[in-house]
């Protein structure tokens, strides 16, 4: 299969951390940026710590928070990009295909997520495809595209057929899992993501995965996810969050923030 | 339901007006003026002049789409009718020459009818009974690019204001890697009033310095002291010096830019590499940072004025949320130990200092509104 392969004009993400070229004075663009939600059966399983409500808290439930989290924090910095939203059963479906900077319809999108329970392996050819395709459209605007993929199943694996043309956008993966045992294989769904991210990405794409079932780093994770792909620099390198601690006194270790994922009444 | 539509001729003309404009013009409203109510065939276009707005109501009828639309002009500007005079040269008149097909019919009218506003208005000022305002006139007129508006009070002239453009440089050129649409411009707006009688020299006219509203990432006008206007003074002779602080303030606030950058990079070292940051005006970067277990986002805003100002902070969770499941912030943080005269190195210390303890108390806040 004949792929083409778009080669970015932007600058190489950088290697080395210092200060003297976090900020080069290049063009910067506005994102369009389309979550891709799993809506599988594993989404149900249940995270560590219980709800506002003594409920349990379920991937699904702690994903919608993470979403929020991110839309509220990304127009905070910068009110002009925008979202979009997916789910992936067997393949993909809009839940929202304008894109749009307002909270509300974030929300309104998230309600209509649904778990589809028959679905067990899991296609992203077709959100390859849209993406590719409205990718075009946003790069026309001058705007840059992102898909930020949040996967749940720990047995199998995507898969997927490469668009036709690669590297028109950036492709980010938040990986939720099961322990490793003997009847599953994160690792392998893991690296066949890490794969698909390396071969289909404009700009540096980021990859966490968590198999603890915290919710507090499913969030940290969806905040670093918030950089922007223009001004990344290589998955490896990068030392986020920054401790803020300071050398002298000892730093207060509160108790309650461990497990903190509540709503405040 | 019924849902409202633009019928697509008239949408493709609008969309074509929007898109290729040299000036920014709005849709403010659509109706439906035919029989059919949810068919939107009439609009109200907003048309920057003189440094405010006219607003021209553009009348199609949904059920001739072949048709010319007609535009409906302002109260004040009755006598505003533009091809009416006979003289006119047909392939001027885009009304006559209309092709419902051609999308970019609509624009080359719209344009055609600024122009023929400009003149109009132009003709109004030059008859006013005034001896400064003929004054004025008869020196303004050959400036490139100056408009001109007569307002009137119950039945007379009461001003006249001149929209002065400043400075004949292309300012998009000069910040590296910005995206403005359309050029930007600083004017003089100098506003006389009409027909008083003066016993010795008259007053001075009202001046203000505006800018196009994207020049504001990088110049503030408000801040601008505009040179005192002498008695017996005109605007041909209030110019030049005007100019002349004028371009020394854009010059400023271009090196203002590489000043900021340069503090955000330095903040880099102590609160890790930026997750969004402005590279083009460096008015605004975020950090992700963490106290313990605690992740919070660092928001910073660089105001003009910076370092004079110190940077605003606002501090923001990603593990407390509120009623309406935003993540919570903490109030602006823009009183905390700062010296301009401090070196970049000394300014970025300070402010990791003052944040590794905010970050405390803000946790520390957060907590405790969780457990009411």
């Amino acid at each position: 299969m004949d792929v083409a392969e778009v080669k970015s004009s932007n600058p190489q993400p950088t290697v080395h951390g210092g200060g003297g070229d976090t900020l080069p004075a290049v063009r910067f663009s506005n994102e369009d940026i389309l979550f891709c939600i799993d809506v599988g059966r594993e989404t149900l399983a249940e995270m560590k710590v219980n709800g506002p409500n003594g409920r349990p808290y379920t991937r699904l439930d702690s994903i919608k928070q993470a979403i929020m989290l991110f839309v509220h924090s990304k127009l905070t910095i910068n009110p002009d990009h925008r979202f979009a939203f997916s789910a992936l059963g067997k393949s993909t479906y809009w839940l929202r295909k304008e894109f749009s900077s307002e909270v509300d319809a974030a929300l309104s999108a998230l309600r209509g997520l649904s778990v589809d329970s028959s679905s067990s392996h899991a296609d992203l050819t077709q959100l390859f495809k849209v993406a590719t395709h409205e990718a075009k459209k946003s790069r026309a605007q001058n705007r840059i595209f992102r898909v930020i993929l949040i996967y749940c199943r720990s047995s199998r694996p995507p898969q997927s057929q490469l668009p036709s043309t690669l590297k028109l956008f950036t492709l980010d993966v938040m990986y939720l899992h099961d322990k490793p045992g003997p009847d599953n294989c994160p690792q392998v769904v893991y690296d066949t993501l890490v794969d698909a991210l390396e071969r289909i990405s404009e700009f540096e794409g980021y990859i966490f995965e968590s198999g603890q079932g915290l919710a507090r780093a499913l969030f940290r994770n969806m905040c670093q996810l918030l950089c922007h792909p223009q001004q990344r620099c290589i998955q490896d390198e990068l030392d986020l969050p920054m401790s803020l601690v300071k050398k002298s006194p000892a730093a207060d270790a509160s108790q309650g923030d461990e497990n903190t994922v509540v709503s405040i009444q | 339901m019924a849902i409202d539509t633009v019928p697509p001729l008239i949408s493709a003309q609008i969309n074509y007006l929007i898109g290729h404009c040299p000036f920014s013009v709005k849709v403010e409203q659509m109706w439906s003026g035919c029989k059919n109510p949810n068919l939107l065939d009439r609009f109200t276009l907003v048309i920057p002049y003189c440094l405010d707005h006219v607003k021209w109501d553009v009348i199609f009828n949904a059920m001739y789409p072949l048709a010319a639309p007609d535009v409906i002009f302002g109260p004040e500007d009755e006598g505003f009718q533009p091809y009416a005079s006979g003289t006119g040269q047909p392939s001027k008149n885009s009304l006559a020459n209309w092709n419902s097909r051609d999308p970019s019919r609509l624009y080359s009218l719209i344009v055609e009818l600024r122009d023929a506003y400009m003149a109009f208005q132009r003709r109004r000022i030059s008859e006013i009974d005034d001896e400064r305002v003929k004054f004025e006139f008869s020196t303004m007129i050959s400036r490139e690019g100056i408009e001109m508006y007569m307002s009137l009070g119950t039945d007379k002239p009461e001003e006249v204001k001149f929209a002065v453009p400043l400075l004949d440089i292309d300012l998009n050129k000069l910040v590296a890697g910005c995206t403005w649409r359309h050029p930007q411009k600083v004017y003089l707006q100098v506003i006389f009033p009409v027909g008083k009688k003066y016993s010795s020299v008259p007053p001075p006219p009202r001046l203000k310095l505006i800018s196009s509203p994207e020049l504001k990432a990088l110049l503030s006008t408000e801040d601008f002291k505009l040179p005192t206007w002498v008695d017996g003074m005109c605007t041909a002779e209030y110019l030049p010096n005007l100019e002349q602080m004028l371009n020394t303030q854009i010059k400023d606030a271009v090196s203002s830019i590489e000043i900021r950058r340069k503090f955000i990079q330095s903040l880099a070292p102590h609160l890790g590499r930026p997750i969004e940051a402005d590279p083009v005006f460096c008015r605004r970067a975020t950090f992700l940072c963490s106290s313990g277990l605690f992740t919070f986002q660092v928001h910073c805003a660089l105001s003009l004025q910076f370092p004079k100002q110190q940077p605003a902070l606002v501090l923001q969770s990603s593990q407390h949320f509120n009623a309406h499941g935003a993540p919570v912030k903490s109030p602006t943080l823009s009183e905390y130990p700062w010296s301009p005269r401090w070196n970049s190195s000394e300014k970025a210390d300070r402010i990791f200092d003052f944040l590794a303890d905010e970050a405390l108390n803000f946790k520390k806040n957060c907590n405790q509104l969780n457990q009411q």
